[in-house]
């Protein structure tokens, strides 16, 4: 359990008007995993190494298991070692003077409690072994592949059996393939052992994937925080639910309110959607749609359908993307079912599904202080 | 050499349908035809001249009967066993590795200790990391050990002044124990320099990683960076330990006072005496070539290996800083205190003497008698002034042939399949294993006995030969990576916008490399213009240039002028130095290396 109250890191440096991390509270629950995501310079890196001591706060506090590690009102500062912590780096940070089971051993030797060689060894085995590593224990460092290298420092960090493990972008420099695969083995290890993690990332699939619960962040705060569904399906803010990918956004107004439910008038027709918040009849909102939630068809069969034409149309093997010119909007449309190809100039006529797109209101604020929030007004697609 | 290819912008028309198999001797002549591969094949010729010429006559003089006389040529290894049997060899040889292990042992230890300091901790010393980079450029060898020299001359030197106020007893420094010191403060900062690049090329999660696995910072300093420093150290301390062995001006200043000789001065002073033992020369030559060598060779490897360290740092690299807490005072105090002693002290001593009409330390009542009368006779005398021309004319001269030459080699081994540009690569770097002192008797002894159809003993010519040696190496540093950066399509896309060769590399390369050429033309003017140990053996009176006017003066006893001199030269090598790292600075190109 990792709880955090009003942290904040300055920049180094004057002319910065912003933190790095700007008071965040923040409770990780005993055996979650939580991830925090956001785009880079968000601040999520400088918290996860804030929570493991490798940078000094300049206010709040941090507690692990209930121990405090760092707080500014009683001027306590735990130093990093003598956190009860593993840290999974994103450059992997395996010693390479060493080989794996040393480079896995390191921590019992070298932590306050020192185990005799025979059973740090033991013990060393049994985490190589959790990531099926252990035929390649004595392995030089540097002879293990980049996915190899990266469940080494898993091991290694979970060899001392810490109360939290700390992941950077573990992932971030590993090829594709590799990436998934080390992705679930950080998952299952993670649920077997039931340990408190956080999970640094700027990659929303990975967020979704591993998540207990996805906290996003953006200049040095938390914009919005929830269960992995939650942050996809019903993103409660702008800048959510465009870093989670749902790239069409039109503005309307609210014409009728029932429940989460709302009508609202767009410029080409209206449509029913989830409201994000408290709406009420008139509020300017921002109806976010899916790609997928848009159909394409030649004849309008419905008589709701929006008329646009074709732009120019992607081919992603399973799938293909329709850019389409519906008035002064340009909406992505994803389409799995085989389909004759449109092209360049095909009219066509889109139709959005029922009660899938988001209203959420106009100006919700990207974070729970004033900042602009540049990187939620570029245009996505 | 050959440099037949099948090079990338102009292939030369060799394997037509239509053209049957030629001869090799016509092949050869079709490639010459190309402009280009002259040019290229005469820049290889010149480079491999540079590059073998010196050694080879110290070899060919050990090995000659009687060397420059006119008896008939002999070979022989009598030289050899004459030499290396007498214990007077020996002694030199204990010596010489003494005062460069010593030497190399201090300047290591400070040097990669401060390092250590300004980049793992938060010790606020990232400013004097700066100056670091410079000093060693803007105070050359020759004036350290003069200021040095006069800071604890026996009787009246400053510091044993100061030290005998204190009732502490004086330090003389014509010893060994002066020798390492003196040379230690000229090149600490070198070693300070590869400290702080070998610990920004390691990846600081790797002590990170240790810190969060439990082990506390000293822990982590012994089992983790001191383990993964161990090669870059070890390089430094070899490439310490050949500069100290092959350079004049401590052995000779100091040590010859004290009576201490290492090979250096022992060459010096063989060639000095009459009837010259040539021989004697040729084989400490030798000796002194085969260490340099066998030190750069396992210097390089072991800076090879360092590259272990360096694994993957990815985007995620960011170097951070061991929280020293208050002891970063103490840290800071270090680096004070560093620089005091090897920047402020010496370059205080300077303009201190430099305003005095004879030597005198530092005092109250001394100060009635300053003037500016030094700097103007350094003004008014025409064989100083004569000697400062000569020094500029030569590093200027020096510094163009670099440039163009080294830009010429880049390309070919960069950016041409030319066969054997390995070779030429390896050339191009000889000089840096060839010590200044054989660099200076090899060219020396060349250019006395080649039969050539011109003289150049007794002109500026012969000087800039061998500064232009010196300098290439560190010519190709500057633009290898330069040209490296410059992609292949740009060339080939002037080739197929039907530029010729040379238009092409003139109008793209010229450009695209001119800060790199100018960078590597005024490093190449710093180094001629600091150096002393090829050139004392190469000036005579009308070539004299200005670092060995400071050494001659001094030997005279003028040590006012000697300092005034000396102000001039480092305030003339600050500016360039300044413009230096104004081009690297602007041009995002890498800090000086040395």
């Amino acid at each position: 359990m990792i709880e955090i109250r009003g942290l904040i890191k300055r920049f180094d440096g004057k002319a910065v008007t912003r933190n790095a991390v700007d008071n965040i509270d923040l409770t990780v629950p005993e055996g979650q995993l939580v991830t925090l995501l956001g785009p880079s310079g968000c601040g999520k890196t400088t918290t996860l190494r804030l929570i493991a001591g490798l940078e000094r706060p300049d206010a709040g506090e941090i507690r692990i298991g209930g121990k405090v590690v760092y707080s500014s009102d009683d001027n306590v500062y735990v130093g990093v070692h003598q956190r009860p912590i593993g840290v999974v780096f994103q450059s992997y940070a395996v010693w390479p003077h060493m080989t794996a089971i040393q480079n896995v051993m390191f921590p019992l030797r070298s932590g306050q409690k020192k185990l005799p060689v025979p059973e740090a060894r033991a013990k060393a085995m049994e985490a190589l072994d959790l990531v099926g590593l252990a035929d390649l224990a004595d392995r030089p460092a540097p002879a293990l592949s980049g996915g190899q290298q990266q469940r080494i420092s898993l091991a290694r960090a979970l060899t001392r059996e810490p109360e939290v493990l700390l992941l950077d972008e573990p992932l971030s420099n590993l090829d594709k393939g590799l990436r998934d695969r080390v992705r679930d083995e950080i998952r299952a290890v993670q649920q077997r052992l039931g340990i408190t993690t956080v999970f640094v990332t700027h990659d929303q699939d990975e967020a979704l994937a591993v998540s207990d619960e996805v906290i996003l962040m953006e200049y040095g705060q938390i914009v919005e925080r929830g269960p992995a569904q939650q942050i996809y399906a019903r993103p409660r803010s702008e800048f959510t639910a465009r870093f989670m990918g749902i790239s069409n956004s039109m503005p309307g107004t609210v014409t009728a309110c029932s429940d989460d439910l709302v009508d609202i008038t767009l410029p080409h027709g209206t449509l029913r959607c989830v409201a994000a918040g408290d709406l009420v009849e008139g509020h300017q909102v921002n109806v976010f749609i899916r790609p997928e939630s848009l159909s394409l068809s030649r004849k309008d069969t419905t008589g709701l359908g929006w008329k646009g034409t074709v732009e120019f149309s992607i081919y992603h093997g399973d799938c293909w993307d329709y850019h389409v010119r519906v008035g002064d909007t340009l909406l992505r449309s994803r389409i799995y079912k085989e389909k004759v190809g449109l092209s360049h100039g095909d009219p066509v006529f889109v139709s959005p599904d029922q009660e899938t797109a988001i209203a959420i209101p106009v100006g919700t604020p990207a974070a729970n202080a004033g900042t602009p929030p540049l990187a939620g007004t570029a245009t996505a697609g | 050499m050959s440099l037949i290819s099948r090079s990338r912008p102009a292939p030369p028309p060799t394997r037509g349908a239509s053209r049957p198999a030629g001869t090799a001797t016509s092949r050869i002549l079709v490639w010459f035809r190309n402009p280009r591969n002259i040019l290229l094949a005469v820049v290889a010729l010149v480079v491999a001249y540079l590059a073998v010429v010196p050694a080879g006559t110290m070899v060919v003089a050990s090995l000659q009967g009687s060397f420059l006389s006119a008896d008939k040529t002999t070979w022989t290894l009598r030289h050899y066993g004459e030499t290396l049997g007498t214990s007077d060899f020996w002694v030199l040889v204990g010596n010489s590795f003494a005062y460069a292990a010593a030497t190399a042992a201090v300047c290591t230890v400070v040097g990669f200790g401060l390092a250590y300091l300004v980049s793992r901790t938060n010790t606020p010393a990232k400013f004097f990391a700066q100056i670091a980079a410079l000093v060693p450029l803007i105070i050359p060898g020759i004036l350290n050990t003069v200021a040095w020299a006069l800071l604890f001359a026996p009787r009246t030197g400053a510091l044993n002044v100061l030290l005998r106020d204190l009732h502490l007893p004086a330090f003389d420094i014509y010893s060994l124990a002066g020798m390492v010191l003196v040379q230690s403060m000229h090149v600490t900062p070198v070693a300070f320099l590869m400290g702080t690049a070998a610990f920004g090329n390691m990846d600081s999660s790797l002590e990170e990683a240790a810190l969060s696995s439990g082990a506390p910072p000293w822990r982590v300093f012994r089992t983790i960076t001191a383990r993964l420093i161990r090669p870059a150290v070890m390089s430094a301390a070899l490439l310490m330990f050949v500069q100290t062995i092959s350079t004049f001006e401590v052995p000779q200043l100091i040590g010859v006072p004290g009576h201490k000789f290492v090979f250096v001065s022992r060459i010096y002073n063989a060639l000095q005496q009459f009837p010259t033992d040539y021989g004697t020369v040729g084989v400490i030559g030798i000796f002194i070539l085969v260490v340099a060598s066998v030190g750069l060779y396992f210097s390089r490897k072991l800076g090879g290996s360092g590259a272990e360290a360096q694994t993957i740092t990815g985007k995620g690299f960011r170097p951070t800083s061991i929280d020293l807490g208050r002891w970063k005072w103490l840290g800071l105090a270090a680096f004070v205190v560093f620089f005091v002693v090897a920047v402020a002290l010496p370059l205080l001593m300077l303009v201190w003497s430099s305003l005095l009409p004879g030597y005198e330390p530092p005092s109250i009542a001394a100060l009635h008698r300053l003037t500016l009368s030094n700097y103007s006779a350094v003004l008014h005398t025409p064989a100083l002034t004569k000697s400062v021309t000569n020094s500029l004319i030569t590093a200027v001269l020096a510094g163009a042939v670099v440039t163009v030459l080294s830009s010429l080699v880049a390309y070919i081994t960069v950016k041409t399949k030319a066969r054997g540009r390995g070779i030429l690569d390896g050339l191009a770097t000889v000089p840096i294993a060839v010590p200044s002192v054989v660099m200076g008797v090899g060219i020396l002894y060349w250019y006395l006995t080649a039969p050539l159809p011109f003289h150049l003993y007794g002109t500026l010519a012969i000087l800039v030969i061998a500064f232009v040696t010196i300098g290439l190496p560190y010519g190709m540093r500057y633009i290898v990576p330069g040209i490296a950066q410059i992609k292949d399509e740009l060339e080939e896309a002037a080739a197929v916008s039907g530029a010729s060769w040379l238009r092409t590399f003139r109008r793209i390369y010229v450009p695209l490399l001119a800060p790199s050429l100018l960078a590597a033309f005024l490093y190449t003017v710093i180094v001629a213009f600091r150096e002393i140990s090829a050139a004392i053996f190469l000036y005579t009176e009308d070539t004299q240039v200005v670092s060995v006017t400071i050494y001659t003066e001094w030997a005279n006893g003028s040590y006012p002028i000697v300092a005034a001199l000396g102000v001039f030269i480092v305030v003339f090598l600050a500016v360039i130095v300044g413009l230096v790292s104004l081009v690297t600075r602007k041009t995002g190109l890498n800090r000086n290396r040395h």
